[in-house]
């Protein structure tokens, strides 16, 4: 062992208490609790989704002619198909949630107000390319809600005044779904996001070390005595068990609930009863309730909205001479977001 | 060389800069903003020709419209409909709505919704066709009467028919081959 430890420690001049060092960052104490460790939950669902993603791709064929048969034989025919495939499905889902609970638990602590708006920013980059991600996922199963999701959001590019209908073909390559248009989401799905994201959550993950992490202080905690806990082993272990429940939770999941096959896509018959993933229900009920281009323009002002909310906050605070206006328009938001899917999901 | 250099140090410290610049600093902003326009171009011309590699070839789209048979006008009764898909991928609903034997018995209806694309269906118990993407309903004329289509006043467009020699035609579009 000192013979390997010396050819490594010659090679590689750093040491484990310099690595612990490196890698260590002073945990603020809120974070003992286990529902304040929401940031880490989607970054190791995201290595999930890396890890299956990967093997799924081994057997994935993106074009129209094959890509649901090949689908159908990762489910029904290779070792463990169905499982890889469920527990990218069910990861899916589950980073979705967490992303948006870490989102809701930074924005009602007001995490994200001077000098964290640029990371907010960033998060919601998260956000976004997260929603793409399980966007195009569904759309590579070519079953019919892939077929019809994707004609739906290539037109609703196409409303978007002057550049819309550019967008529109370069997401299909071509005026309407074509041979080009399952690579293209196939390559958009498992390259350019995905790359997208390792480098946004590299950023995230420096500029939070950079400024340390937002400090609460809860009332049952005594004043005196230390503020912070060691990152290395502390915080690391438990990481650690989270991965392991969100584990053992894919796999409950992905027996209980399998990923299943729909109908194959048929471009000549919308199916009499097709909704988008839950994720999608405020959009898609948003889209039922106003005309095409303002339904998508107002989306995109929500979108910024959020964007850039840590300056509309100090504008709010410094007109008002307020600090907790943000909590109601959040749970107003929040009220709204949640009212929209479930009214979705029970019509 | 080391005292030409030393020279032109003492030189450059007893002569002022002549409108706050000298000629080396004007040359090095110089070189430095053509250096700039050199990488900029260079590499926006390379960012052009991705975006012109991505967008689909207007070749491959070209799409003319021509007069294609569609059926015997007496196959046809009053109400029946049929759905007729273009070469180009051009999807009507063709239905006879009199019995004078001429066009205007026919109406050729786009089964395309104007709102976001899905397919729409006749609904036959509520006399309407009907988008089952976001609830747009549509008169037998084709007319919006419910949903984001009635809000933004999008009607089913129409295809343009012609009957001769009782066969019935519709302009619709193809595909070119060249």
């Amino acid at each position: 062992m000192g013979v390997i430890g010396n050819w490594f420690k010659e090679r590689l001049p750093l040491s484990g208490v310099d690595l612990a060092e490196l890698t260590n960052e002073p945990v603020p104490n809120h974070m003992r609790r286990w529902w304040w460790c929401l940031g880490g939950t989607p970054a190791y669902l995201f290595v999930v989704q890396i890890v299956t993603g990967i093997l799924l791709a081994m057997y994935y064929q993106p074009s129209p002619e094959t890509a649901f048969e090949s689908i159908g034989r990762i489910t029904n025919e290779v070792s463990f198909g169905w499982y890889i495939r469920s527990v990218h499905k069910w990861a899916a889902t589950l980073m979705i949630a967490a992303v948006v609970l870490h989102q809701m638990r930074i924005y009602f602590t007001a995490a994200y107000r001077k000098p964290r708006e640029i990371n907010w920013m960033i998060g919601m980059c998260l956000l976004l390319c997260t929603l793409l991600l399980g966007f195009t996922g569904y759309s590579l199963v070519f079953e019919q809600l892939s077929y019809w999701g994707v004609t739906v959001a290539s037109n609703i590019c196409d409303t978007v005044p002057v550049v819309g209908s550019t967008i529109k073909q370069m997401l299909l390559g071509g005026e309407a779904y074509n041979e080009n248009t399952i690579p293209r989401f196939f390559i958009l799905h498992a390259a350019v996001l995905p790359t997208l994201m390792v480098m946004l959550i590299g950023l995230h993950i420096a500029i939070l070390r950079l400024q340390g992490i937002s400090e609460l202080q809860f009332e049952d905690e005594p004043e005196a005595g230390p503020k912070h806990f060691d990152f290395f082993p502390d915080h690391l272990y438990t990481e650690l068990i989270v991965g392991l429940v969100l584990m053992i939770l894919l796999s409950v999941l992905a027996t209980l609930y399998p990923a299943g096959m729909g109908t194959h896509a048929d471009p000549l018959t919308t199916p009499e009863h097709i909704k988008p993933e839950w994720f999608f229900y405020p959009s898609f009920l948003w889209l039922k309730w106003f005309p095409g281009t303002f339904a998508v323009l107002s989306s995109g002002f929500i979108v910024f909205v959020m964007f850039v909310w840590p300056f509309i906050d100090a504008m709010i605070c410094k007109i008002t001479k307020r600090d907790d206006i943000y909590v109601w328009i959040g749970i107003a938001g929040v009220f709204m977001l949640v009212g929209m899917t479930v009214w979705e999901a029970l019509h | 060389m080391k005292d030409s250099v030393m020279t032109s140090e003492a030189e450059k410290a007893e002569t002022p800069p002549v409108g706050g610049d000298d000629r080396r600093s004007f040359i090095a902003r110089f070189s430095g903003w053509w250096m700039g326009w050199g990488l900029v171009s260079g590499y926006g011309y390379f960012a052009s020709m991705i975006v012109r590699f991505l967008y689909p070839s207007s070749q491959s789209e070209n799409k003319n419209k021509s007069w294609q048979f569609v059926a015997e006008v007496n196959s046809f009764k009053q109400g029946d409909s049929l759905t007729f898909i273009s070469p180009a991928g051009d999807k009507a609903v063709i239905t006879r709505m009199g019995m004078k034997g001429s066009e205007a018995d026919f109406i050729a209806l786009s089964s395309v919704c104007p709102h976001l694309g899905c397919q729409v269906h006749w609904e036959s118990s509520n006399n309407r066709y009907f988008c089952p993407c976001h609830g747009g309903a549509f008169d037998p004329k084709g007319k919006p009467t419910a949903g984001p289509p009635k809000a933004a006043g999008q009607s089913l467009p129409h295809f343009t028919l012609k009957v001769e020699n009782e066969l019935l035609y519709i302009k619709a579009g193809t595909r070119s081959l060249v």
